[in-house]
């Protein structure tokens, strides 16, 4: 990140505030009391539970999502290229899967079919952020933030999501964090807690001491700051999830989520839904994506990942068949990578990326994309997929139609969203 | 009565004896004799305090008399020669750990997690138990800086090698040379892709962060055309597989031998000394030393660079003056006329949580798995930041996990943390025939410079004025650990 955004500036880019109303206003507020720091939120009946998936380190959405009817990704990769649908020279097994004819599922990403063919998948293609860095980290905190530049609220676009919402919602699970840190997204405007255990979210040992702890905490984390009102979050939390069981949780059907964190993650998150304990937003992360380094094609590095990606995925579908219809899951990732391979059998930073929009309305089956092709001429410097869709308006049209948020002023400050009928209205 | 003076550090006497075994105990009969002839009780609670909580991993009794009696000037120049500070009890400890001392060929041919477990056990010792303070302060500051995760590839074996050879070797060095060290560091070159960085299509990652993230900042003034011809210049920058396995060489059959241009500058081939010339332009580049000076302020004074642009320009100019003189540099970031900058709290990462407890409290630890376990519940293993950022030294990320904090006051006052215990024995005996309300206090001195609010008095009162007094002594310390007030320092 370049620098913070100060509060001054934080102030002066909620356009709702008239400036001459600043200072008093300014003065008024205690240290901790950011809700105060929107517009009045919008009350309104909570839409679906948000689920995010930040595939950290830029993945290859080239690999991804195929586009096997263009001979210029061939050329651009002729080793790391993923082989057309209809390649004979290769086992059938290692060959892109056909989704419309033009693109096609990298074949690790095969368990998404059924998901795929039941209409709840989207693919958002060439889409991503303005930002040219091509830093990780600037880009990752822009995306997390919904901005476009560094000038603007610190806070993360679904923190002003849910701070702009007032769903009469009081649950301490309104959001979480799944691991052991707040994503930048869930950042700054209320309070949410780092969840990384269901099963070690208690104070532990004796129960005698650990409920005398629990007393003293109570009263230790009483009083204004924000770490005191995170304070007082936990222990909700702590009380709320003592009825779950999480080593009782059994997936529906048998759905098989992977044996990592992140598998584990989207789990909890399944668990958490179905115990309707009042989870609106949840966000987790599965890094490993800067593949400058022998990606792969086919099968290897980045391959396993995918792999990991679809299990996670399928299951939580499949897990949450019943629910589906009140679930949005997006995956997104801080920016692409180059169209051409490098000599490590890797590709470096690129631009444009990919979505996936994963629920029971969504507008499935269908890749949605501006394409913008991948001959030299339709490249972006320094031989990057081009940006056709801004990523705000695939979260933006999220917030309208599936989360009853009105406001998308205060989540994407400067962004007039193009709605692209990605998700139907749930109204 | 409060606490009186004696007691007092009788008590912390106790917590130093407890903390780093009878070996070193002539040091702290030193230290505690020094302290006699300090400053009168109570001990300083002012600027002292506040400083040391950013110059040490938590500033014990001892430490903070010694510094006020000697004046916080006199301190810091003690410290930034760390060479003229006897430190027996780390280099004790240390004395057991065989990888310190080997070269990348003979670690590889260690058991991997046997060489992670005893780097992470070296770097949490010196924390908790170097005297030289500010030197491991400065020393995470740079591994921070140049972050190398630790299972990468080969990184395993070579990250030891650049943890002693470039971090520890220049970290209150000149930055020129800790910069130069790291490009040539088996460890960097290899956790970000450069071994496989060779002419015609270069592998851009390495360069691209030694721009953003090493020197010149994101907005330094670079773009994308000098991120791939700064990689070009670094093409046949590589590590060696097989004979000298780990050590740094140049390959000129892949260097990509053309011109070249990087900001601005035109490069004539000349093999290794084109990125060479670079690294020397970089490390006292006018952006470098801004974007170096606000990563200081950030660590040092406050997370809020508001405001703080004189600092961040006086830090910058003194580290162009003296061409990358880090100990100066933090002269000048530290101290303005020979007083400290005054500085606003900071909240805790989890290391610096956990670190400062044990020190504070006198802990005795292996830094071992059981204690590394709770690190990695927090999120802050040493050497497990997978990207080149580092962890962030911002409170955002960490304030929303305080739970495994309470885990841990709690698991490590009840003795439950394998290879760690603290002296409860020994505060029980000197806490004996106290009341409660001195006994808190005492440890609102020791953990929070100061006798504890009176919110968190009466929270912990709550614990202690139980018929079970003093039995509950270990629960007011967890409860205290698990106050907001210890998050912050």
């Amino acid at each position: 990140m370049s620098y913070p955004v100060t509060r001054r500036t934080f102030l002066q880019s909620l356009a709702a505030v008239p400036l001459v109303a600043l200072p008093r206003l300014q003065a008024a507020w205690p240290a901790w009391m950011p809700r105060l720091a929107f517009a009045p939120p919008h009350a309104g009946p909570r839409g679906d539970v948000l689920v995010v998936v930040f595939l950290r380190g830029a993945a290859d959405a080239l690999n991804m999502v195929v586009p096997h009817g263009e001979a210029a990704y061939y050329r651009h990769r002729p080793t790391l290229a993923v082989p057309r649908p209809d390649d004979r020279r290769v086992a059938a097994g290692l060959r892109a899967v056909d989704l419309d004819g033009f693109f096609g599922w990298h074949p690790a990403l095969r368990p998404l079919l059924p998901a795929w063919d039941a209409g709840h998948l989207a693919v958002i293609h060439a889409c991503g952020g303005p930002d040219e860095s091509r830093s990780h980290f600037q880009a990752m905190e822009l995306m997390e933030r919904g901005l476009a530049d560094v000038r603007g609220p610190a806070s993360g676009w679904i923190a002003r999501h849910l701070a702009s919402l007032d769903t009469g919602n009081s649950s301490p699970l309104r959001a979480v964090g799944l691991g052991e840190m707040i994503p930048h997204s869930l950042r700054g405007a209320v309070p949410v807690t780092a969840l990384r255990s269901i099963a070690d979210f208690h104070l532990g040992g004796d129960l005698t001491a650990a409920q005398r702890m629990q007393l003293t905490l109570a009263t230790l984390y009483e009083g204004e700051g924000e770490v005191q009102a995170l304070g007082r979050e936990t222990l909700h939390i702590l009380n709320a999830l003592a009825d779950l069981d999480p080593a009782a949780y059994a997936p529906q059907d048998g759905a098989a989520y992977p044996e990592t964190n992140y598998g584990f993650g989207l789990r909890q998150i399944a668990g958490l839904i179905k115990a309707d304990v009042g989870l609106e937003a949840a966000a987790l992360d599965l890094g490993g994506w800067d593949t400058h380094f022998a990606q792969g094609s086919s099968e290897g590095l980045m391959a396993s990942l995918l792999a990991e990606l679809a299990q996670g995925l399928a299951a939580f579908h499949a897990d949450l068949a019943n629910s589906m219809d009140n679930v949005i899951l997006v995956v997104m990732t801080e920016f692409g990578r180059r169209a051409y391979e490098n000599a490590s059998l890797g590709t470096d930073h690129g631009h444009a990326g990919v979505m996936f929009v994963l629920g029971g309305n969504v507008e499935g089956g269908r890749v949605h994309a501006e394409w913008p092709g991948l001959e030299p001429e339709q490249l972006f410097a320094p031989g990057d997929l081009a940006v056709t869709i801004d990523y705000r308006d695939v979260l933006a049209e999220i917030c309208l139609r599936r989360l009853n948020n009105p406001s998308i002023d205060e989540i994407f400050p400067n962004h007039t969203p193009t709605l692209r009928g990605l998700v139907r209205d749930s109204s | 009565m409060p606490l009186g003076r004696r007691e007092f550090l009788k008590a912390a006497g106790w917590i130093a004896a407890g903390g780093a075994a009878s070996a070193c105990s002539p040091l702290h009969a030193e230290w505690a004799r020094q302290a006699q002839t300090g400053p009168s009780w109570p001990v300083p609670t002012s600027s002292a305090f506040g400083v040391l909580q950013r110059l040490t991993f938590g500033p014990t009794i001892e430490e903070r008399e010694h510094a006020s009696s000697m004046g916080l000037e006199a301190w810091l120049e003690d410290q930034l020669a760390p060479g003229s500070i006897a430190d027996p009890v780390a280099d004790r400890l240390l004395r057991a750990l065989d990888s310190l001392s080997l070269q990348a060929a003979d670690l590889a041919a260690w058991d991997r997690q046997d060489v992670i477990a005893e780097l992470r056990r070296s770097t949490l010792l010196r924390q908790i138990y170097s005297r030289r303070q500010l030197f491991e302060v400065m020393v995470e500051f740079w591994t921070d800086h140049f972050n190398i995760f630790i299972d990468k590839g080969d990184t395993w074996f070579l990250k030891p090698i650049d943890d002693r050879d470039v971090i520890r070797a220049h970290a209150l060095g000149n930055f020129r040379d800790l910069l130069w060290a790291s490009a040539h560091s088996p460890a960097m070159l290899v956790y970000l892709d450069n071994q496989a960085n060779v002419k015609d299509a270069p592998n851009e990652n390495y360069a691209r962060e030694l721009m953003e993230l090493h020197t010149l900042g994101v907005d330094g003034g670079y773009n994308q055309l000098d991120v791939m011809e700064l990689s070009r210049c670094l093409t046949g920058w590589t590590v060696r597989d097989h004979l000298w396995k780990g050590e740094f060489i140049f390959r000129s059959e892949t260097h990509d031998d053309g011109w070249k241009e990087v900001l601005g500058l035109q490069v004539q081939p000349a093999g290794r000394l084109e990125a060479e010339d670079l690294i020397e332009m970089l490390a006292t580049h006018p952006s470098t030393a801004e974007h170096l000076a606000r990563k200081l302020v950030r660590r040092f004074i406050r997370e809020d660079l508001e405001g703080q642009g004189e600092t961040v320009s006086r830090v910058a100019r003194v580290f162009l003056e003296t061409r990358g003189d880090i100990a100066s540099t933090l002269r000048a970031l530290l101290l303005d006329s020979g007083r400290p900058l005054p500085t606003a709290p900071k909240f805790k990462r989890p290391l610096n949580f956990v670190v400062s407890s044990l020190r504070m409290l006198g802990a005795q630890t292996d830094a071992g798995p059981g204690l590394q376990q709770h690190l990695a519940a927090m999120g802050q293993l040493p050497f497990a930041w997978v990207t080149p950022d580092g962890p962030s030294d911002e409170a955002g990320p960490w304030k929303g996990g305080l739970m495994p904090r309470w885990q841990f006051a709690m698991d490590l006052t009840a003795g439950k943390i394998k290879g760690t215990r603290l002296p409860l024995d020994d505060w029980l005996e000197v806490v004996g025939p106290r009341t409660s309300s001195e006994m808190i206090d005492g440890m609102g001195m020791i953990l929070l410079g100061d006798v504890p609010d009176s919110n968190t008095k009466a929270a912990l009162e709550a614990v202690a004025s139980d018929a079970a007094w003093p039995g509950r002594v270990p629960e007011v310390v967890a409860g205290m650990l698990a106050s907001p007030d210890f998050q912050w320092r």
